[in-house]
């Protein structure tokens, strides 16, 4: 998004420039320099390369850790960005950036892999595995980082590769079906995202006479209102499938009950997150109009998403499908959030993209746990665990409430943001989602209960049910201290996150404003209103002269903006 | 339709041709006595009663060789207009005949040295491979496929 | 021998065209590399028929290599006399020296570099040494290179047939395999039947236009606007269908399966490779800049038999049972997407077309190297259980087949996905967004079959997997976190040479490949991801893809 399309706010952001070292080059190139070392280690050094697949993974949370260090909290544009022409002629390049939305994305996939390979390692061809998990850092942390439509998308589907191996290698007993079905519905609905970026490169490209894929530029083309809402659709059923969206989650459960414990922590820690992200990057970014026009549909897609995901995961006899089905309600709040459009509400599905990874991938690891001892996911097979492993428990419990939503816990503070934020322009659907906290309560306790309370009835002839080690417990820790850090003081992470939001809030609305009117109320005024932090103010002051809804400085740059109608 | 009148004698020929032989065909199956006998209708009316029917299969050497003509009457065919302007292509003609002759010989080079000139009683000048091992799937397909018609 | 014949009878069409005997100034430079294939093609005739012993086949594979190495230089000094100097003609007018030709000229020299490694190693496994499959494949580059860069209708006729009789015999060329007679007098009898077909086109855009020279075809049309286009139109559709057949687009396909199936498998990959190169340059230069006045109504008969071309080819795909089938119907898919850069009739397209065409020669040879190897001894057992477990058997082997499969289905950083994103950027700057659309739809239909293949190779036999319920009984703590995980993704990238050349297990299903398919192979595995990660050099070769009108 350019300065002109966003004002000087984001101006002041981007003069970061070139940095002295390429952070975020770094960050998508030490995974994948480490994924290429280790297929050159010999097979047998088991040792070496599983040495190698942390030191990479921790070098890469070491390099993210400076990255929210570098970042200036109070800027909503792009940071730190790094930019090298890669195929000049199509106008493609590897341009990377980071901003508020994006940073604790980064973040915490840089958390989970160490965490996914230190917890959920394969004991067979760890090779192989540790390669692919390294690929698969590489392409997510790319996704996240691109700035060039092409980049992403390919990051996108580079992500495609390498978890399908890791199901289809390391998968339960249905892996072949599950790891197909996954590649093929994700790789069906992103074939027409190809289309829409290439459309949209090229109206851009008859407006300005610039071949360019850069999303800054992008978000400055003026589509028709049918170009609009295809494209739209043809990116968004890319995202609706990878995170899923309601009725685009029959794979989710498959891929996730069916791939291995890393997979899964993988699979619905980060790559479901790239979802989400891509609507709140390029369906935000690039077609404003369409997602307000659309915004109820999607709405009403991630509340039935909430209550179908809850009462499903509700009957689930599988604690891994359970979690499966918990997520498609989770992400189902996160729609809500995003296609709420005030800035509170985004601010909280952000918080919540993060949260929910933390959260989820301690699930799954804590359910890898118990399927290592009991060689099963069936929760009727499983009684009153908790006797025997009192620790385990207690973490399973924290970790249950912070995905329930409990206060105190990193839950509830990004579910909260997206209800308040959503009540006050989609009230129904605001109440209607709320429902589903009430059922989310229910099934996670519920299976609680069944697995963990009672008395224990030991097989003859199996050891009792071991309490955890020493091992899982270090690799637990960080994310149960996030999840309480989150839950306690979320201020640092919101306060970076808001800027990037608010900007994107006032993107959305001056492109959909001469249209839609909400409630009789001018909607700039009412969303900048919303927005909670001090940048907010100075938006709501240029909004707000002389009654003007946009300010003459802003329309210099958005001429063809004001011609939609 | 001027051009077409010079055609007018080949086209009669081609009338009188077929009205020749339709009438003959005609003619003799009305005016010739038709009495068969089971001698009259053996394959040869006259000599020695078969004992056994006629061979089928020649020597595919026949297809071989026609074909080979096929190409060198071609080349001369070609060689002809050639050489009657000749005079006018000067040295670059001759050049370039030489370069298509020498083509041509190269390629019944080869077929010379791959037996396809040979007769007698076959004679594998170059094994199929000096590599190929004989084993019991080999012999059973080259059987398999070399007497196709008798199975 | 053909070859010549060519240049004479094409010379001696110009003669009758003059009424005179004008002798044309033949400039052997412009058609050095054609001309280093045939000399080349006859140094090997030569040799193998004087020497006293038969030479062992890598002998002439090195010889054909080399044969390629020195046409692709003299391509290569042609590129740079073109960029430099500008395109031109030359011999009388029959030959056109451009960048789009010469860029042909390129990829037919890489062909024949890698298809002789790729072969050497079939064809002593099946005991059919000798000279006669790298001549064909010489004889057949020439007309490929002539059908490039002709610019007269009766040599792109000649040169179709030098390019389609060699690929006819090689088709048949395994005397042993009854399916590989039976391919080739399909492919000889239909190939035939579309060659009357194109001439009768040719005949018939002559007599509308009084040229068979495109130059001057076009000028023609440009000149007049033709009130009764019955014959013109005629021979256009009659040409499109003529080359329709040799590139195998749907519906004159009927034949790709069977031959692809039926043909010695080095033999198929050539002829996917070289008769898709020919073909479709000559279909690109005639229709683009000949006929550009009807584009109007060329386009939307192109428009339908592309898409017919990307369904057909990917939905009849999914349900094949033999691999070289399946690769058959994909490469039908393939040839849908090269059409969508001609409909868009754009230089761009153009652009597209040649770029997907580069990649995906090079993905098809390697493949079919790949089924070759693993159809093993007789070459006939291509069934996808046949590939059940390559993954453990065979890493490497069948890592290259995996890279191989998923740069066809368009993976990103390899050569396949920005073939694939540059056809559909030139269909949509023509405005053809359902055509993209269809495109990359069929694409994710063809990506379930060679994923299912890749799931095959590496999905393990005889393994037993821990069951959620059945593995209860055992479920002793230890003291990792570790899944009892399946395994069996076998080594990602193994050091290739090397791995593909050890072959020592006793396992009856380990199929031996020969350093010289391995290097082959290596050489595809390379262009595929360096070019996949690096596009840029290709990118901007592409780009010199310009016709001259």
């Amino acid at each position: 998004m350019t300065a002109s399309a966003f004002g000087p706010i984001l101006t002041a952001g981007i003069t970061g420039g070139q940095q002295a070292f390429p952070f975020l080059t770094a960050l998508v190139l030490v995974p994948a320099g480490a994924a290429v070392l280790v297929m050159l280690l010999p097979r047998s050094a088991t040792w070496a390369i599983r040495a190698a697949g942390m030191a990479a993974t921790l070098a890469v949370l070491g390099i993210a850790a400076a990255v929210l260090d570098q970042f200036q909290a109070g800027f909503g544009g792009y940071q730190m960005v790094s930019e090298h022409p890669w195929i000049a002629p199509l106008g493609i390049s590897w341009t990377l950036g980071v901003d508020g939305i994006s940073l604790f994305l980064v973040l915490m996939s840089a958390v989970l892999f160490p965490v996914a390979l230190a917890g959920a390692t394969a004991r067979e061809n760890p090779k192989s595995f540790t390669a692919w998990v390294l690929f698969l850092e590489a392409a997510c942390l790319g996704s996240f980082l691109s700035i060039d439509v092409l980049l992403f998308f390919l990051f996108f589907e580079a992500t495609l590769v390498p978890v399908y191996f890791l199901i289809a290698g390391w998968g339960h007993e249905r892996r072949g079906y599950a790891a197909t079905k996954f590649f093929l519905y994700t790789f069906a609905a992103s074939a027409f995202m190809l289309v829409g970026i290439v459309s949209l490169v090229f109206i851009h490209q008859g407006q300005t006479g610039v071949t360019t894929f850069d999303i800054r530029e992008l978000a400055s083309t003026h589509l028709s209102g049918t170009a609009d809402i295809v494209l739209f659709l043809s990116f968004t059923a890319a995202f609706a499938v990878k995170a899923p969206v309601f009725p685009f989650h029959t794979w989710s459960p498959d891929a996730y009950g069916e791939s291995p414990a890393a997979g899964s922590v993988l699979l619905a820690g980060v790559m479901a997150k790239l979802g989400t992200y891509g609507i709140i990057r390029f369906d935000l970014g690039l077609f404003p109009h369409a997602v307000v026009v659309l915004a109820p549909l999607l709405l009403t897609l991630g509340v039935v998403g909430i209550i179908y995901g809850g009462i499903v995961a509700a009957v689930q006899h599988d604690l891994k499908r359970l979690v499966a089905y918990s997520s498609l309600a989770h992400l189902g709040f996160i729609v809500v959030g995003l296609f709420a459009l005030t800035g509170e509400s985004l601010s909280g599905a952000v918080l919540q993209m993060v949260n929910h990874g933390i959260y989820t991938a301690a699930l799954f690891l804590l359910i890898a746990m118990i399927y290592r001892r009991r060689g099963t996911f069936a929760i009727p097979k499983l009684k009153g665990l908790q006797s025997s492993a009192p620790v385990l428990a207690a973490v399973f419990t924290v970790v249950m409430l912070a995905s329930i939503g409990v206060p105190g816990l990193n839950g509830f503070v990004g579910e909260f943001l997206i209800l308040s934020g959503t009540f006050l322009t989609h009230r129904w659907w605001a109440v209607a989602a709320t429902g589903g906290v009430v059922v989310a309560a229910a099934y996670f306790l519920w299976a609680y209960q069944r697995v963990f309370h009672g008395k224990a009835e030991p097989v003859t002839g199996e050891a009792p049910f071991a309490e955890m080690t020493w091992r899982e417990a270090l690799v637990l820790a960080p994310l149960v201290v996030l999840i309480v850090a989150l839950g306690v003081y979320p201020q640092p992470v919101l306060e970076r996150i808001t800027p990037s939001v608010d900007a994107l809030v006032l993107h959305v609305e001056q492109a959909a404003h001469p249209r839609i009117p909400l409630a009789g109320q001018p909607v700039s005024g009412t969303l900048a209103a919303r927005t909670s932090t001090a940048y907010s103010s100075s938006v709501t002051l240029q909004l707000g002269t002389g009654g003007e809804r946009v300010p003459a400085t802003r329309a210099t740059g958005r001429e063809t903006k004001g011609a939609r109608t | 339709m001027g051009s077409l009148d010079s055609y007018l004698p080949i086209f009669v020929l081609f009338v009188l041709a077929l009205a020749f032989a339709g009438l003959s065909i005609v003619a003799s199956k009305l005016l010739a006595p038709q009495r068969p006998t089971s001698a009259k209708e053996a394959p040869y009316e006259c000599g020695i009663v078969p004992a056994n029917e006629p061979p089928q299969r020649f020597p595919v050497r026949f297809y071989l060789v026609a074909m080979i003509f096929v190409i060198f009457d071609i080349e001369v065919i070609f060689l002809f207009p050639w050489a009657v302007v000749y005079d006018q292509l000067g040295r670059f003609g001759l050049v370039e005949v030489i370069v298509f002759a020498a083509a041509a010989f190269f390629s019944l080079l080869y077929l010379v040295a791959n037996g396809a000139l040979d007769w007698g009683p076959v004679r594998r000048v170059r094994p199929v491979s000096s590599l190929q091992s004989r084993t019991t799937a080999s012999t059973v397909r080259r059987v398999g496929t070399g007497s196709g018609e008798a199975a | 021998m053909t070859g010549s014949t060519a240049i004479l009878a094409s010379m001696a069409a110009h003669l009758l065209a003059a009424g005179g005997i004008a002798m044309p100034r033949i400039d052997y430079t412009a058609i050095l590399p054609e001309l280093i294939l045939l000399g080349g093609m006859l140094v090997l005739v030569l040799v193998s028929s004087l020497s006293p012993r038969p030479l062992p086949t890598e002998a002439y594979a090195t010889a054909t290599v080399g044969i390629g190495i020195a046409s692709l230089v003299a391509s290569l000094v042609l590129w740079r006399d073109v960029s430099d100097h500008g395109p031109f003609t030359a011999v009388a007018r029959a030959v056109n020296v451009d960048g789009f030709g010469v860029l042909f000229l390129v990829l037919v020299s890489c062909i024949l570099v890698v298809a002789p490694l790729l072969a050497a190693g079939h064809l002593r496994r099946e005991g059919v040494g000798g000279c006669e499959y790298y001549v064909l494949a010489l004889i057949s580059g020439s007309g490929a290179m002539f059908m490039a860069t002709a610019n007269d209708l009766v040599l792109i006729f000649l040169a179709l047939e030098i390019l389609s009789i060699p690929l006819y015999i090689l088709a048949g060329f395994d005397h042993l395999r009854e399916s590989s007679g039976e391919a080739a007098m399909k492919y000889f009898v239909l190939g035939a039947f579309s060659s009357a077909i194109f001439v009768y086109g040719i005949a018939l855009t002559y007599g509308a236009t009084g040229s068979t020279n495109l130059a001057q075809i076009a000028a023609f049309l440009a000149r007049n606007v033709v009130t009764s286009d019955g014959v013109l139109l005629g021979g256009l559709a009659l040409l499109l269908v003529g080359f329709a057949f040799k590139v195998a687009a749907v519906p004159f396909h009927m034949w790709t399966p069977d031959v692809y199936q039926g043909s010695p498998t080095p033999a198929t990959g050539f002829m996917a490779s070289m008769a898709k190169a020919g073909g479709f340059a000559a279909l690109l230069r005639v229709f683009v800049t000949t006929f550009p006045t009807l584009r109007g109504t060329w386009q939307p008969a192109i428009w339908v038999i592309a898409v017919l071309t990307l369904v057909l080819g990917a939905v009849v795909a999914l349900v094949q049972s033999d691999v070289k089938r399946m690769l058959a119907y994909s490469s039908i898919n393939h040839a849908g997407f090269v059409l969508l850069g001609l409909q868009a009739a754009t230089a761009r397209g153009v652009a597209g077309s040649v770029f997907y065409l580069f990649t995906y020669s090079f993905l098809v040879l390697g493949s079919f190297a790949v089924v070759s190897a693993v159809g093993g001894k007789g070459d006939e057992r291509h069934g996808l259980e046949r590939y059940r477990g390559l993954g453990r058997r065979q890493p490497a082997l069948a890592v290259t087949f995996a890279v191989l499969l998923l740069a066809q289905a368009g993976a990103p950083f390899t050569t396949g996905f920005f073939a694939k994103f540059y056809v559909v950027e030139a269909a949509v700057s023509a405005h053809s967004y359902a055509l993209a659309a269809v495109a990359m739809g069929t694409a994710a239909v063809a990506a379930f079959f060679y994923l299912r293949l890749v799931f095959l190779m590496f999905s393990d036999v005889g393994r037993t997997i821990p069951t959620h319920e059945g593995a209860a009984t055992g479920g002793t703590p230890t003291d990792t976190l570790e899944m009892p995980s399946a395994g069996g993704v076998a080594t990602l990238v193994a050091a290739p040479v090397a791995a593909l050349v050890e072959v020592a297990e006793p396992d009856p299903a380990i199929v031996a490949v020969s350093p010289w398919v391995a290097a082959g192979l290596v050489l595809c595995v390379a262009t595929t991801l360096v070019f996949g990660v690096w596009p840029q050099p290709l990118v901007d070769f592409a780009h010199q893809a310009t016709l001259i009108i």
